[in-house]
């Protein structure tokens, strides 16, 4: 019983945590910021499972976070301010050669980082980039000014 | 017989920029998260600034101190427990607690339902249960004695422990167990 209620409320506090990291966890981590990821998840183990080392406790508890995951997955999809807020809103941080500076500021982008995207596409400098996006999964879409 | 495939007609839904670029950007939802994380990080500080200071236990101002009036017990305790984990409850006896070379204590049946007394230092010579909870009794060579209890919450809560020394005053010390 205990089990599954940690789950439930670490799950609930990892979402609101990872998300408020603002820099997006996915495309765009570090290597650091992968550990500080994992070192979260660790820490939210011990509570969750507590001194019950038992299969039982385990499985359940494996249960009880895959389900919490299906049942945000869905109200993600259901309710578009749901979706916003657990998986965030792309953004355009490049529009027509302009820096969108308030945006690049509070998501701690750096010009660096378009430009890492950029290149993967083949685009040499960054006054050939039309728009860049910042994208849910924290991948930056280039367009180029050809396109 | 092969199943019928669910189709439908894609329409142009995803919200453009400059009227060209399908994004689906939301810049109100994304002004207003902003805001919500700046009250979140402020109420995350807070939250630090308090566990430092001790307001959920093990720290500063968890710790507590309490004394009978007629000088037989000071306890020294944590306020503020936390579930499963271990602190040490120590009280002191005043010379008018002991007898014979003996200490008596007596403690209320909630400090061992809820507190988990896990060990207690050093062993008494004694512990009779009855009327409402376990009365200890200690071997005493030295002025003022002290006993250390071992404490694990068992489960979150308000707890009021009951100690007194057998025809003394008794003192009942409040508890809350942080989850």
């Amino acid at each position: 019983m205990s089990t599954v209620i940690h789950a439930i409320i670490g799950y609930f506090f990892l979402l609101v945590a990872v998300r408020v990291l603002s820099r997006r966890p996915g495309a765009q981590m570090t290597p650091f910021e992968f550990v500080i990821i994992f070192l979260m998840g660790g820490v939210i183990i011990l509570t969750t499972v507590g001194d019950d080392r038992s299969e039982t406790n385990s499985i359940c508890a494996v249960i009880t976070v895959g389900l919490m995951h299906r049942l945000v997955s869905w109200l993600a999809v259901r309710f578009r301010f749901f979706g916003n807020f657990v998986e965030g809103t792309p953004l355009v941080v490049l529009k027509d050669g302009q820096w969108q500076k308030d945006i690049m500021r509070r998501m701690r982008l750096e010009d660096m980082d378009v430009m890492a995207a950029a290149r993967t596409t083949g685009v040499r400098t960054l006054d050939k980039i039309k728009y860049a996006i910042l994208e849910r999964n924290g991948a930056i879409s280039i367009i180029n000014t050809d396109k | 017989m092969a199943a019928t495939a669910q189709t439908e007609p894609v329409r142009d839904t995803v919200p453009k920029v400059n009227d060209e670029l399908a994004v689906g950007s939301d810049l109100e939802f994304q002004q207003r998260w902003w805001r919500f994380t700046r009250v979140l990080w402020m109420f995350f500080t807070a939250l630090i600034i308090a566990d430092l200071l001790g307001c959920f236990g093990r720290g500063w101002l968890a710790n507590a101190r309490i004394r009978t009036n007629d000088g037989t017990m000071d306890v020294q305790y944590e306020r503020i427990e936390r579930f499963s984990t271990a602190s040490i409850m120590r009280i002191e006896f005043g010379p008018s607690a002991i007898h014979d070379g003996k200490v008596q204590l007596w403690m209320g049946e909630s400090f061992l339902k809820s507190l988990g007394n896990q060990r207690v230092v050093p062993q008494p010579l004694l512990s009779v249960i009855g009327q409402g909870g376990i009365t200890y009794t200690f071997p005493v060579t030295t002025v003022p004695a002290a006993v250390e209890f071992g404490l694990e919450p068992l489960k979150p809560g308000l707890y009021e422990l009951n100690l007194r020394v057998p025809g003394a005053e008794q003192i009942n010390p409040k508890v809350f167990v942080m989850p």
